[in-house]
Order: C-alpha cells, then sequence, then structure tokens
C-alpha cells in the first residue's frame, strides 16, 4: 500500500516565523530567498527613479534638469544597478533560491551557509557600489555599465568612484559565483529518487544551465576587473596603448563575460515562463526534450557570440563574419523556445491571472527584441545601429519585455508559497496594462530614434535633430510605467497586512513546490517524495501514467529531520570584505588590514562549523544523485571548472600580450634550470598527497602525518623557488610594470603563486587537525577534497611551464 | 467575452499599432538629419539595401508569431471552467522540425548577403584612386587631416562625391566612435591602433555626424560636419585650406584682435599657421569656413565664438579650454580676428 | 553501525588504487618532464618544439587528473564537469589568441576567402 504523504500538523511554524534576530544568521534557503528578494526590490525603486532622472533630462533639447556630469552617473548606476542588483538577485538569489529545492524536493541547497554568505556579499557589493556617495572626490560610477577602458584608467577618470565601481563589480562577482557553485551542486546531486535530469521542472533545467553559465563567464569579468584594478593601483599597463596593450582587452574580457550574462538573465526567465505557461492552460509544456536542448545550446553558443558587441571595433572581416554567423545561430533555439511556448497554450483551458497576462505578454514582448537582435547580427546593419538608441530598444525589449515580464509574472505566482496571502488580481491586471502601455510606449519609439540616429549615453541633444517629440513621448509613458510599479508595490504592502489566505495550490499547479503549505515550514518536506514522471505534483493529484507517490520513509526508520545550524559567520565575513575594500579605494590601510583580519577569522569560523567540509551528515548522505559521488566533490570539481577558465584567461593575455612587449625583456629571461627544479617539486609534491589520502583511507594515522607533512613542506619549497626567481628577476631589471612581459607574467605566475599558499594553509589546517586525531578512515573525504584542490594547482602549473617558459623562444602572435 | 478578447488583442498588437503614426509622421517631415534611412553614399546603400530585407523578414516572422499567438489564445483554446483542455499533445516532431527549419532557412537569406557585405567594406587595402583623410579623435572634438596636403583642420570634413574616400581612424586618447549616418556605418577610433572605413559619397550636401562611443562628460557634445562637394567645390575649398592665413587689414578690429591672439594663452593650445603652433586644441588657421564650433554644437557666428571663449567649460562639461577671463573691447577684437580667418 | 561508518561503507564501494599506481605515474611524469626539458635545449627539435611540447603536458595534464585527481575510477559526472570546463576554456584561450592575429586582417585564410566571397575582387 502506498503511504500517503503526512499530513503536516498545523503546529509546525511556517518558516517566516522567528524573531527579527535570526533573520541575521538564518541559513534556510527560503529565507535567504526573501533577504535577496526584500533587497532586490528596494533596489528595483532605486533603479527606477534613475530612469526617471534620465528620462526627464531628456525630455526637451538642451535641457539642463541634470548636470552631463550627474547624467553620467546615473545611467551608468541605473544599468549597474538593474543588472546586478534587481535581475540577478530576483532570478537567482530570490526566485531559483526559494523554488529549487522544493521543485527537486529537497530539504535546502546544498551548502545552506555559503547561500547565506552568498546573499551577505551580495549585500555588501551593492552598498559598496554606491559608497562613492559619501566621499568628496568619490562620486558614483560614470563610466557605464560596461566601462570601457582606457576612459577607466586613473588618467581620463581619477578620483574613487571607478575605483568603487571595480572593487564593488568583484565583490558582486565572488557572490554570484557561490551562487553559481551551490546551485549546480543542489541539482545535480539532490534531486528527490526517481527525478532523472528528463524529468525535472523546467525552471529547475534553466538553473542549472544558468549556474554553468555563472561557473565559467565570471572568471573573464574577474580577470579584466583585476587588470583594472591593477592599472589604476599599481601602474601596470594592461589597457593602454602606451606600452603597447590595448583597450580592446577589456572589451574582449568584459564582453566573454557579458554575453553570456544576458543569458544568465534571460534562462531563469525562461524556466519561469515555461513553469506558468503549463499551470494556466492546464497542459503540460509543449516539446519539453527539444526545451531541454534549446536552453543547452543556447548556453553553449553564448560563449561563441560575444564579439558582436564589437562589430564596430575593426576586428576584421573575418571575424566579424564568424561572429555574425555564431549570433545568427542562437536565433534558432531561442526560436524553438517561442514556438513551443505557444504550442504549449493552443488547445489548452485557460485560466487569465495576472501571471498568465505576464508570461503571454513575454512571448511578444520577447519575440520583439529577439528580431531586432537578428538585425543586430548581420553586421552592416549594426554598424548604423551599435551604439544607438535602436540597441537600447533591442536590449530593453529582451530585458525589460522578456526578463522583467516573466518576473512580474512570477511574482503573481509563486507569492503565495513565499508569504502565504493573495495579491489582488484586479491590481494586478490594472498593473499589467499600464505596464504594456507604459513598456511599449517608452521603448518602442527608440527604434526610431535610432534609425534617425540618436547615439547613446548622451546627456543631451540639439533641437532640429528630429528627435524631440519621441523623447517626450517616452518621458511620459515612462512615467505611466513607473506608476504601474507603484501599483504593484501597494498590491504588495495590501497583501501583507490583510491580503487573503493562500492555499498550499491555489493555481492546480504541476510541481512539488505546490505540495507543499503556503508557506512551507522551515524543512520543506515531511517525508522527501519520490518521482517516476514530468510534473510531478500533478501525477500526485491526478493520477495518469506518471503516478508518483510519496516515499517511504527512508531505511524504514522515521526520518529525522535535521535543520541546519544558523550562523553569524556569513554576515561578519561580508563585513569584513567591505571594509578590506573600502580601505584600499579611499587610501585607509588601517581599515583594510581590519577587514582582511575579519575576513580571515570568520572564513576559518565558518569552515569549522560543523558540518565542515568532509563531515557526513544526512544531507551529504542523502544527496549523491551525481553518479553516486558526494555532493562536497561534485561542488569542489564545479570550483575548479571555474578556475580553469580563470587560468586560461591569465594565460591567454599572456599570450596576446607577448607579441605586443613594445621593449624591455621578454621571455627569454626567464631560466629554465631553476623552474625545472620547482616542477619536479610540484609533481613530487602530488605524489605525497595522493599517499596521504591513500594514508588516510586505509586508517594509517601515522604516514597520513608524514606524507601531508611532505606536501606542505615540498609546498613551501616551490613558493620558495618562485620567491627566489621573482627577486632574481628583479635584479635583473624585470620589475612589476617594466613591461606588458612582466606585467602579465608577474600576474600569471603570481596568482598562481597564490593558489598554492592558499592550498599549503589547507594543508597544514589539515596536518593541525590529523595531530589532534580527528582526521580518521571516515573523514577521508576531506583529505581527498584538500587533494583535488591540489592537483588542480598542479596541472596549472604543467601547462604554465609549457607555455610560459618552454616556450619562451616563441614569438608572439 | 468579445470585448476582453479585443482588449487583449491589443496588448499583444500595441507594438504594432505604434509604429503606424511613426511611419506617417517620419513620411511628413524632413528627414532628420543623422538618418540612417536617407543613404548617401554606396556604403550606406548596401546597409539601406540590407536593412529593407531583414526588416521584411523580422516583420514576417513577427507576422506569424503573433497570429499563432493570437490563434492560440483567443480561437484554440478554452477558458478555464468550459471543460477539459482541447487537447493534451505535448509533442510533434514535423512540427518541431519546422519551426527548426524554418528560422534557420530564414537566416541563411540574412547571412549571405550580410558576408558579402562585410568583406565588401572592409578590403584589405584601399580602393584605388582613394582619397586620403586621417581623423584623429580628440575629447571632444574631431581633428581631420589629409595627408599629402598640409591640410588640418577640425569638426568639419570636406570631401568629393563620386570618389572613394578611405578614412583612418586614429585617437589621442580614449576611445570615440565616428559615424555619418548618411555616409555608412560607424567605426570605432581606438588608442593604439589604427582603424579604417571607406566609401563613396553619391550627392553633394552637408551631413551631420556624432561620436557614437561614450568617452566622457562631453560625449554628447562631440558632433561634426561632413560636406561632401562637386570636385570644383572641393578643389576651390583644398586651396583655400591650403593658402596662408588670412592677413587682417591693418588698423581693423581683426587686426586688433590678432595682437590678443598672439599675446594671449591661446597660443598654447591652437595653431594658426606662422603664427602659433598649438596642437591641444583644434587648428584655428580657417576657423571662419567652418559652419559650426566646438564640435559641431554651436553656430559659428560672433555671438556663438564670443560665448563659447567666455565660457567653454560651462558650455562644454569637462573642456579642457580654459575660460581666459578676457572681456569687453578685448574680447570683441578677438572674435573679429578669428571671423575673418576664412 | 554508525551513521559516519555507514556513510563510509558506501564511498568504500570506490576503486583506491595502490601505492605501487601512484608512484608508477609519479615516474612517467619525472621521465616527461625531463623529455620536455630536452626539447627545449635540443636545437635540432625546434621546429616540431611547439607540437612536442603541447603533447607532453597533455599526457602530463591527463595522467595527474586521470590518477591522483582519480577521474578515471569516479563517475562520469565529474569528468564531464571537468571536460566541460576545460573546453571553454581552451576555446576561450584559442579565441583570444586568434583576435589579436594581427588584427585578424593578416589571417593566412583571409584574403583568398574575400577572394571566394566576392569574385572579382
Amino acid at each position: 500500500m502506498a503511504a500517503q504523504p503526512k499530513a503536516i500538523p498545523a503546529e509546525y511554524p511556517s518558516y517566516l516565523k522567528g524573531d527579527p534576530i535570526s533573520w541575521l544568521n538564518t541559513i534556510d534557503h527560503k529565507r535567504v530567498a526573501v533577504l535577496y528578494g526584500v533587497s532586490a526590490l528596494l533596489f528595483m525603486i532605486l533603479g527606477g527613479i534613475e530612469a526617471l532622472l534620465i528620462r526627464i533630462q531628456l525630455f526637451e533639447p538642451d535641457n539642463n534638469f541634470l548636470s552631463a556630469h550627474v547624467y553620467n552617473q546615473v545611467f551608468t548606476m541605473h544599468g549597474t544597478t538593474m543588472i546586478f542588483l534587481v535581475v540577478m538577485p530576483l532570478l537567482l538569489g530570490f526566485a531559483a533560491n526559494f523554488l529549487v529545492p522544493l521543485q527537486i524536493g529537497a530539504r535546502d541547497v546544498a551548502f545552506p551557509r555559503l547561500n547565506a554568505l552568498s546573499f551577505w556579499i551580495f549585500l555588501s557589493g551593492a552598498v559598496f557600489l554606491h559608497l562613492g556617495w559619501f566621499w568628496h572626490h568619490g562620486g558614483l560610477p560614470d563610466a557605464g555599465w560596461f566601462g570601457y577602458a582606457n576612459l577607466t584608467e586613473r588618467q581620463y577618470t581619477p578620483g574613487m568612484a571607478i575605483d568603487f565601481w571595480d572593487i564593488g563589480l568583484l565583490i558582486l562577482g565572488v557572490s554570484t559565483v557561490m551562487t553559481g557553485l551551490n546551485f549546480f551542486t543542489t541539482i545535480v546531486t539532490m534531486r528527490a529518487p526517481g527525478m532523472t535530469y528528463m524529468r525535472m521542472p523546467m525552471f529547475v533545467w534553466s538553473i542549472l544551465i544558468t549556474s554553468i553559465l555563472i561557473l565559467l563567464a565570471f572568471p573573464p569579468l574577474t580577470v579584466g576587473l583585476i587588470f583594472l584594478f591593477m592599472d589604476r593601483f599599481f601602474g601596470t599597463h594592461y589597457y593602454q596603448a602606451v606600452a603597447g596593450a590595448t583597450p580592446i582587452l577589456w572589451q574582449h574580457l568584459f564582453w566573454l563575460f557579458g554575453h553570456p550574462e544576458v543569458y544568465i538573465m534571460a534562462l531563469p526567465a525562461f524556466g519561469m515562463i515555461s513553469e506558468m505557461l503549463p499551470t494556466f492552460s492546464r497542459k503540460p509544456l509543449f516539446g519539453y526534450p527539444m526545451m531541454a536542448y534549446s536552453i543547452i545550446l543556447i548556453a553553449f553558443l553564448s560563449y561563441g557570440v560575444w564579439g558582436h558587441h564589437m562589430f564596430a571595433t575593426g576586428m576584421g572581416p573575418v571575424a566579424d563574419a564568424t561572429f555574425a554567423i555564431t549570433s545568427m545561430l542562437i536565433a534558432i533555439p531561442t526560436g524553438i523556445k517561442i514556438f513551443s511556448w505557444i504550442a504549449t497554450v493552443w488547445g489548452g483551458s485557460l485560466r487569465m491571472t495576472t501571471a498568465f497576462y505576464f508570461a503571454l505578454g513575454f512571448i511578444v514582448e520577447f519575440t520583439i527584441g529577439g528580431l531586432s537582435g537578428i538585425m543586430h547580427a548581420a553586421v552592416p546593419i549594426d554598424l548604423q545601429q551599435t551604439d544607438s538608441y535602436f540597441v537600447v530598444a533591442h536590449f530593453h525589449y529582451v530585458l525589460f519585455g522578456g526578463v522583467m515580464f516573466a518576473i512580474l509574472g512570477s511574482l503573481y505566482y509563486w507569492w503565495p508559497k513565499v508569504t502565504g496571502r493573495m495579491l489582488s488580481e484586479k491590481l494586478g491586471k490594472l498593473q499589467f496594462w499600464l505596464t504594456v502601455i507604459g513598456f511599449n510606449g517608452t521603448f518602442f519609439p527608440m527604434h526610431f530614434l535610432g534609425t534617425w540616429g540618436m547615439p547613446r549615453r548622451i546627456y543631451t541633444y540639439g533641437a532640429g535633430m528630429g528627435w524631440t517629440f519621441w523623447n517626450q513621448f517616452e518621458t511620459v509613458s515612462a512615467f505611466v510605467l513607473g506608476f504601474a510599479f507603484l501599483l504593484m508595490f501597494i498590491n504588495m504592502l495590501m497583501s501583507l497586512r490583510n491580503g487573503e489566505i493562500a492555499p498550499a495550490d491555489p493555481w492546480d499547479a504541476r510541481t512539488l513546490e505546490w505540495s507543499i503549505p503556503s508557506p512551507p515550514p522551515a524543512f520543506n518536506f515531511v517525508t522527501v517524495p519520490a518521482v517516476s514522471g514530468r510534473d510531478a505534483f500533478w501525477a500526485q493529484k491526478y493520477g495518469g501514467t506518471a503516478a508518483g507517490r510519496a516515499a517511504e520513509p527512508r531505511n524504514g526508520e522515521a526520518e529525522a529531520i535535521h535543520i541546519p545550524e544558523p550562523s553569524f559567520f556569513p554576515i561578519v565575513l561580508a563585513a569584513g570584505l567591505l571594509l578590506c575594500g573600502l580601505g584600499m579605494v579611499v587610501d585607509w590601510w588601517r581599515i583594510s588590514i581590519a577587514g582582511g583580519v575579519i575576513l580571515f577569522l570568520s572564513t576559518v569560523g565558518m569552515a569549522f562549523q560543523y558540518p565542515t567540509f568532509g563531515q557526513q551528515t544526512h544531507e551529504t548522505e542523502a544527496a549523491s544523485g551525481g553518479g553516486g559521488e558526494d555532493l562536497r566533490k561534485v561542488g569542489l570539481w564545479a570550483f575548479i571548472g571555474s578556475e580553469s577558465v580563470f587560468f586560461a584567461t591569465l594565460i591567454a593575455t599572456f599570450m596576446v600580450y607577448k607579441g605586443r612587449n613594445l621593449s624591455g625583456p621578454g621571455a627569454e629571461i626567464l631560466e629554465i634550470p631553476l623552474t625545472s627544479f620547482s616542477t619536479f617539486i610540484l609533481l613530487m609534491s602530488s605524489l605525497l598527497m595522493v599517499l596521504a589520502l591513500a594514508a588516510t583511507q586505509r586508517g594509517d594515522k601515522t604516514w597520513q602525518r608524514v606524507w601531508l607533512a611532505g606536501t606542505v613542506l615540498f609546498g613551501l619549497i616551490f613558493l620558495g623557488d618562485q620567491a627566489y626567481e621573482f627577486t632574481s628577476l628583479y635584479h635583473h631589471g624585470l620589475g612589476f610594470t617594466t613591461d606588458l612581459f612582466s606585467q602579465t607574467f608577474f600576474t600569471l605566475v603570481g596568482f598562481h603563486g597564490f593558489h598554492v599558499f592558499i592550498g599549503v594553509v589547507w594543508l597544514s589546517v589539515l596536518l593541525v587537525v590529523s595531530f589532534m586525531d580527528r582526521l580518521p578512515k571516515s573523514r577521508a573525504l576531506s583529505v581527498e577534497l584538500a587533494g583535488l584542490y591540489w592537483h588542480f594547482v598542479d596541472i596549472v602549473w604543467v601547462v604554465i611551464f609549457t607555455l610560459v617558459y618552454l616556450m619562451q623562444k616563441v614569438k608572439g602572435a | 467575452m468579445r470585448a476582453r478578447i479585443a482588449r487583449r488583442k491589443l496588448s499583444g498588437l500595441a507594438p504594432l499599432l505604434l509604429a503606424l503614426p511613426a511611419v506617417i509622421a517620419g513620411c511628413q517631415k524632413a528627414n532628420p538629419p543623422m538618418d540612417t534611412l536617407a543613404p548617401k553614399s554606396d556604403f550606406a546603400n548596401w546597409i539601406y539595401g540590407l536593412f529593407v530585407e531583414v526588416t521584411w523578414l523580422d516583420l514576417f516572422v513577427l507576422a506569424v508569431v503573433v497570429v499563432a499567438f493570437v490563434l492560440a489564445v483567443f480561437v484554440f483554446s478554452r477558458r478555464a471552467g468550459e471543460g477539459e483542455a482541447a487537447s493534451e499533445t505535448h509533442s510533434d516532431m514535423r512540427l518541431e522540425l519546422a519551426w527548426t527549419l524554418g528560422p534557420a532557412f530564414i537566416l541563411l537569406l540574412i547571412a549571405v548577403p550580410t558576408i558579402r557585405t562585410i568583406f565588401r567594406e572592409e578590403p584589405p587595402t584601399p580602393p584605388a584612386d582613394s582619397l586620403k583623410v586621417t581623423v584623429i579623435a580628440h575629447q571632444w572634438w574631431w581633428e581631420f587631416r589629409y595627408p599629402g596636403t598640409s591640410i588640418v583642420t577640425a569638426n568639419e570634413l570636406h570631401i568629393p562625391e563620386h570618389r572613394p574616400i578611405w578614412v583612418s581612424l586614429r585617437s589621442a586618447d580614449v576611445i570615440h566612435s565616428f559615424w555619418v549616418p548618411a555616409l555608412g556605418g560607424k567605426r570605432d577610433v581606438i588608442p593604439g591602433q589604427v582603424n579604417h572605413m571607406w566609401f563613396i559619397a553619391n550627392t553633394p550636401g552637408e551631413y551631420y555626424g556624432q561620436c557614437a562611443e561614450f568617452c566622457g562628460d562631453s560625449h554628447a557634445n562631440m558632433r561634426f560636419r561632413v560636406f561632401v562637394d562637386t570636385p570644383a567645390q572641393f578643389a576651390a575649398w583644398e586651396k583655400a585650406q591650403e593658402a596662408p592665413p588670412v592677413q587682417p587689414a591693418a588698423g581693423t578690429a581683426a587686426a586688433k584682435g590678432a595682437a590678443v591672439f598672439a599675446n594671449s594663452p591661446c597660443t598654447a593650445c591652437h595653431t594658426i599657421t606662422g603664427v602659433s603652433k598649438g596642437y591641444i586644441g583644434p587648428n584655428l588657421t580657417h576657423l571662419a569656413s567652418r559652419t559650426t564650433i566646438a564640435g559641431g554644437i554651436m553656430k559659428n557666428d560672433p555671438k556663438d565664438l564670443k560665448a563659447w571663449i567666455e565660457n567653454p567649460v560651462g558650455l562644454k562639461p569637462g573642456s579642457n579650454m580654459p575660460a581666459l577671463g578676457l572681456r569687453g573691447p578685448e574680447l570683441d577684437d578677438l572674435v573679429a580676428y578669428l571671423e575673418s580667418l576664412k | 553501525m554508525t551513521a559516519e561508518a555507514a556513510v563510509h561503507e558506501h564511498f568504500e564501494q570506490h576503486v583506491h588504487p595502490g601505492a605501487s599506481v601512484y608512484v608508477t605515474v609519479a615516474a612517467v611524469l619525472v621521465v616527461l618532464t625531463a623529455l620536455e626539458i630536452t626539447v627545449f635545449y635540443v636545437q635540432a627539435l625546434a621546429p616540431v618544439m611547439i607540437p612536442l611540447l603541447l603533447i607532453l603536458s597533455a599526457a602530463k595534464f591527463v595522467l595527474v587528473a586521470g590518477f591522483y585527481m582519480h577521474l578515471h575510477y569516479d563517475s562520469y559526472v565529474l569528468t564531464s564537469i571537468f571536460g566541460f570546463a576545460l573546453a571553454i576554456a581552451a576555446l576561450l584561450l584559442i579565441s583570444l589568441v586568434l583576435l589579436f592575429s594581427y588584427l585578424s586582417h593578416h589571417l593566412w585564410f583571409a584574403v583568398p576567402l574575400a577572394r571566394i566571397i566576392l569574385p572579382g575582387h
């Protein structure tokens, strides 16, 4: 007899209940999601105000509502805020965080403390971006959301504004990569029994692929920002023509990130649409397999199109043609999705709710945006359209008409689950119509303005250019749009105050999050459901070919539900990070050091709080979907994958700049004998490391300590060699900023050395734990994880030794 | 029910309906000066042709999507409560194949002329008999030089019709972008490399250009004019530009102005042939031959020129040109002198 | 059996190569590195230095990843994760190098390609 899902007793409190302080140390994914959501909505108001300020200034020619400098800050912050502080946190921090564990039948994400840390670091970065406001020579960043070099060099933008932007984005990047790693590991390893990949909700698919995009696309941005930081603080010349470098490098690095970034925003939106349309059409999603494959194809192709942001930069006809083709190719899987969504609605039994309206509106608006994108892919046309209001229209249609409409629909759709209340449908529909009118009125005429030659990012324009009427039309429409958002906030506040109480499943939906109360209890499911088909909850309700039944409790015993311990370390660590960055920008080095100390101590504290990395828990035992591999191993490999792209970017820069070295020593100055010795040392350290693991796995404490100590020792010898080499090079006239070769060499080898140093620290900690007799056979995974990191650092050196040292005589490109 | 259907239709079609007045409005008034749909060169024409083709294909696809959408939402569906779903179909291989191959074919129709045009407008070497022009972009003005001649001017480019113009683009500081919509697409101007573009203008006239890559505070104020001349007009212009500067008649305000100029800090930044050598600001030798000043943002007449000299930073935020504190008759004389430099 | 031990039983099922395998791999790595350095110093090999070095270091890479990082014995999931990331990393590196090859105008196939696309030029 199939066990029925246990009715959750009324006395289990919802996850929302708890004292205010508990929100500061929470690690419950649902609470972290709410923290993200509230923050993002507040930043949405800020970003919206920034947009209205732009529109007021552009209302008439030669307007002086905002000065040029203020306008430039406003448009920069509008873009930066909307992308990094509104859309990404709403999609990932809020929606994915809340829903993914519920939709896969899990109790939380793979790394709950890391999840909380992601949020606090996000908040830290968001605040950091705005700190320049408070300093006399600061000001908000004003070089555009993609800050092209060499305008962003200190020579052309002195002051602290760009420093706040640079470090702020680095901080935000750390948060996002942690989130990507968390979701990737969660989805790969923690799906409910029976939930194969092809049975996952499409939203989960979209988050899985988005996580991969995040892991592999943020490293180039990180590298680019680090180079900018070095130029501005250390006097290197990564983007300045004076030393043979080129500002174009920034564009490549930025857009290598930037294009996947727009898919990081679009794919979760696609996933949301794929959830809402079937529910409100009472039909399964059309073409599920192709929808999944098309997400994968879009993500893969998104790495090959970044040059389409650079068609006017003179990359040459071959590069232009290649990027044109790849950019057109990406339209095919996107088109598949549009048609599949329409086919989902076709023949359905439609329930016309506000959420459904937004999802339907998405289809048309995103199509328009996609079609103007096709125009941009046709390079010669793009040479007229790029950097004009035409492209502003294009990306607002895909990001607002597309992504934001999906977000707005999702807010109406999942609000009951998150808050336990319903939003007013009447107010919602009014908001929808005003949004449609306001949005199209603001952004459709931008196609005309761009076609009539209005460049973007101009704080004013002349009379007689033929642009005035439509600018005025757009400004009025923007206020209509703003009013629509005001209605939404009113709706939300009214709902929270005394909105209709929501049932568990207000929409008669198809996925597992609707099978638990609204709002859910802290532990999500009483018993983890078993799944045997798609739309698991629908099958539970109505039977059919894929009947999902609640699982028998595992091992026949009552399942002990384990709530992980909350932690204050995330918020403290994030504060430390902010102080560290702040001190660097405003030249208060004491603040930086204090921040650094806090950062270090809270990292150690977090690492040692139960469960530490390598300790087994209920969750890790249950979570081995990834081919039977422990979720921490999966997570570490995902991290290694991300770091591979990081090092590949540094190596690529080294190789690309090798041929552009104008003067000064080149790679021939590098000594092979010394470095060969280092290479042998590092290779042997890998042997020692793996012997340490073998010793641990057979419970041999003595040899465990010997081999671990040996690895640490060899690591230190390697670092010592590096220090000797660097000093020797310096004495031969090769300083950090001497020439292009020196800066790329020291940066690349320096970062590798830093990774070795972190490894040495990690292994030393393990050695100490071993001597405390706390590293038995059952904790072998701890050693294995450290080993994986160590070997990775070793193989990066294998690549560097070959490409940098042994190929020193090879001329650069 | 019908009213609701009609209202829902409007939401999907709103953007298209909005287009109509625009088209009408566009047809009625004179072309905006930076209109990309009024091509006046071969390059601009190739782009225009491609644009028209892609626009039609885009509209076709949009129509298919909107029609399918309208049918799905209003015709081939039921409203909740009116019975269960009409169909549970969730896959159809032929349909999925069709909407994969169909768009692929349309993209092929776009890709082929696109690639042809790319190679056409980026030849490895200048076309035969090109007139070579060097553009040097500064924050926030445009310098134009004609290699092989002594001509150096600013913010106003003259070129002959029916002759290939090979433009070499260099930057003195940050990234800018050279854009004259009537004459073709834009090309970024990047420090440390020389970008090129070429075109053949086919209609004499005055065309507007503007910097199209955000380059700092006064990016919006970095405009310029291009004059496409008949061969005779161009020859005359060249001759005038190569001539030495006009000497003001003795005793005139202009002559007094010349003295003001020679004794002022102006000479540190501006070149007037035979008078001063300064390379930070535009060459002023034939300032009066231009129709605009200050990077195309003001008319070239005494009133505007005076206002500019009095307060450059106020008119062009971030400008490197300081207010020199000249006033009264001194300033008027200087303006008279500058306006005499035809 | 404690929960910890039970979990450990589960993971014990993985194959653990013995120390001899590890030491053999280490010996091979030493030999490969010695070969790389030889290729560097021997002038006669200069024409084939680049492919030789790439092959040798790729071999080292695979050995460390496969044996020390256990990929050979672990689930294909982990190899896929690493493999895909490496593919993207390689793509990025190769693309950037190509793009900076003298601004792509001067790539050897640009002119013949132009002649095919635009006959008569």
